[in-house]
């Protein structure tokens, strides 16, 4: 049978089964559809826990006699670190006045109080592209280590809370996920079967004129490779319908200004769109198997 | 593969049983001669259309060894039997059409199968269904057409592709008397034009006159 026969039938019976087709396609789109605003939400939940970790941020206090010519080379020490985006120093004069600033009204407390009492300083701003919570505290151990380091402060209990947090989202999303999947291909595999069954009258017939295996399974698993692709496109033109519409109501909104909603990278959504055809296909040919036989 | 030069079916000491006690055939030997017409008969649930299910390949016996058209059944395998059943048109008592399909589409189907050109095909089934007298009724639906109709369409179907054997699995069960006479004299036709029938029916009137032979199934043996 050439691919042209094998299309003109499987079309042909597109036609026919117009009505079964389009159930099939939409519980398709219906599953992928649940699964991918999962996925979606999965990723924006990885993508705040992210930013939110790189402005965090580390503060590396220097103890009071560490000599000023030192500076420049902590300066480069830290900037050489892959970790690190950015460094300011901040000396000492610069800290008391971010005081006196912070206090306004109040600031007549430092009245006669030296300003060198406040110790010098770098801020540090983590890289974006390598920035991973554990790296970040197992950084921030290695500085405090230094001779000429009082004391590295960065959001310790933030860290912390956040790395129970995205590793509690994780799991959680991934037990869900998987949950979803199996769920999403029994609902389909199923679907696949009720329709097969409700053309096995069809099947039998054709086994009865002496059509061979492909000639009875071809077209049926191009009609469930249509109905994998179409159906998993539906559900993600859908779930990126959604992604532009709270994309324009984060520009809207004062309070979710900020936050940066992603949609779920392309090769993600090219695996749910293969792995949906995957799973018409195998489903189909799995149903069929039982009319296969003599 | 055997050739035989006479007998287009032959049966060996077949045996069918589908439980100790369930034994459906115990030891038959049967041959057909080519271009036959034999009627199968005998009580409802004797086993004729086991008989027939066992020659189109849809059931394998128990034992013994089945020769159809000069092949060995048992040294067939699953994906040869499509090739085996194109030599063979079978015709039910539930006509078995294709109610979403028009008729001119059921009987191309086995035309399709075999992977027939367009035009060709469409020669064929023209050919068939004026021979059948429903030329005029070729767009039409199967449930649109009366149970002798949707019986002369099944028979179309069965033999557009000009098979050397015809199983008929009581095609008249669900016909009237005149239905039941247009069907005979069209099985009479085909078995004229060098067709094999082995035609099954349990209804003695049907040959009670016939020239022909009749082979009757009783206690898992055929007597004749």
């Amino acid at each position: 049978m050439t691919l042209a026969i094998l299309c003109r039938r499987a079309f042909s019976d597109l036609r026919q089964n117009f009505c079964a087709q389009v159930i099939t396609t939409m519980v398709v789109s219906l599953s992928i559809l649940i699964f991918a605003f999962f996925t979606l939400l999965y990723f924006n939940l990885q993508h705040f826990v992210d930013r939110f970790g790189t402005e965090l941020g580390l503060t590396i206090f220097l103890t009071e006699d560490t000599p000023k010519d030192r500076i420049p080379s902590l300066y480069q020490k830290l900037t050489g670190l892959s970790e690190v985006e950015k460094v300011t120093y901040i000396s000492s004069e610069e800290a008391f006045g971010r005081l006196e600033h912070f206090l306004k009204d109040e600031k007549d407390v430092l009245e006669g109080v030296d300003p060198q009492f406040l110790p010098p300083s770098f801020e540090i701003q983590i890289n974006r592209a390598v920035f991973q919570l554990k790296r970040i505290k197992q950084l921030a151990g290695e500085i405090d280590k230094w001779p000429e380091v009082s004391k590295v402060q960065f959001g310790q209990e933030w860290i912390d809370r956040l790395y129970v947090f995205s590793g509690l989202v994780r799991t959680i999303v991934v037990i869900t996920g998987i949950l979803l999947l199996f769920t999403a291909a029994f609902v389909v595999t199923n679907t696949i079967k009720l329709t097969v069954y409700a053309r096995q009258e069809e099947l039998k017939i054709m086994r009865l004129v002496g059509a061979t295996n492909m000639f009875i399974q071809g077209p049926f698993l191009v009609e469930a490779f249509l109905q994998g692709l179409l159906g998993s496109s539906l559900a993600l033109g859908i779930v990126f319908a959604s992604y532009r519409y709270l994309q324009g109501f984060e520009a809207k909104s004062e309070l979710l200004r900020g936050v940066s909603i992603c949609f779920i990278p392309w090769h993600y959504t090219a695996a749910i769109i293969a792995s949906s055809v995957l799973l018409c296909v195998i489903g189909t040919a799995l149903a069929m198997r039982r009319f296969l036989r003599l | 593969m055997i050739s035989l030069e006479s007998s287009i079916i032959r049966l060996k000491d077949v045996f069918k049983k589908y439980s100790p006690d369930n034994i459906i055939f115990s030891g038959i030997d049967l041959e057909i001669e080519k271009g036959e017409f034999v009627f199968l008969t005998g009580p409802s649930g004797v086993g004729k259309s086991t008989m027939l299910r066992i020659l189109f390949c849809a059931e394998r016996p128990t034992s013994g060894e089945i020769w159809v058209d000069g092949v060995i059944l048992s040294s067939l395998s699953n994906a040869q039997v499509p090739y085996l059943r194109r030599k063979i048109g079978v015709i039910f008592q539930d006509f078995k059409l294709l109610s979403n399909r028009t008729i001119f589409d059921n009987v191309a189907l086995s035309l399709e199968v075999i992977g027939l050109g367009k035009k060709q095909a469409e020669q064929r089934v023209m050919q068939v269904l004026e021979g059948v007298g429903l030329t005029g009724k070729m767009s039409h639906y199967p449930l649109r057409l009366s149970g002798g109709e949707q019986q002369r369409v099944a028979i179309a179907r069965a033999v557009v592709n000009r098979p050397s054997i015809i199983l008929a699995d009581e095609p008249t069960g669900n016909l009237d008397l005149q239905r039941t006479e247009e069907v005979m004299m069209l099985m009479e036709e085909l078995n004229a034009r060098g067709a094999t029938i082995i035609f099954a029916t349990h209804d003695e009137r049907l040959f009670e006159n016939t020239h022909r032979r009749v082979l009757r199934l009783l206690d898992g043996k055929i007597r004749i």
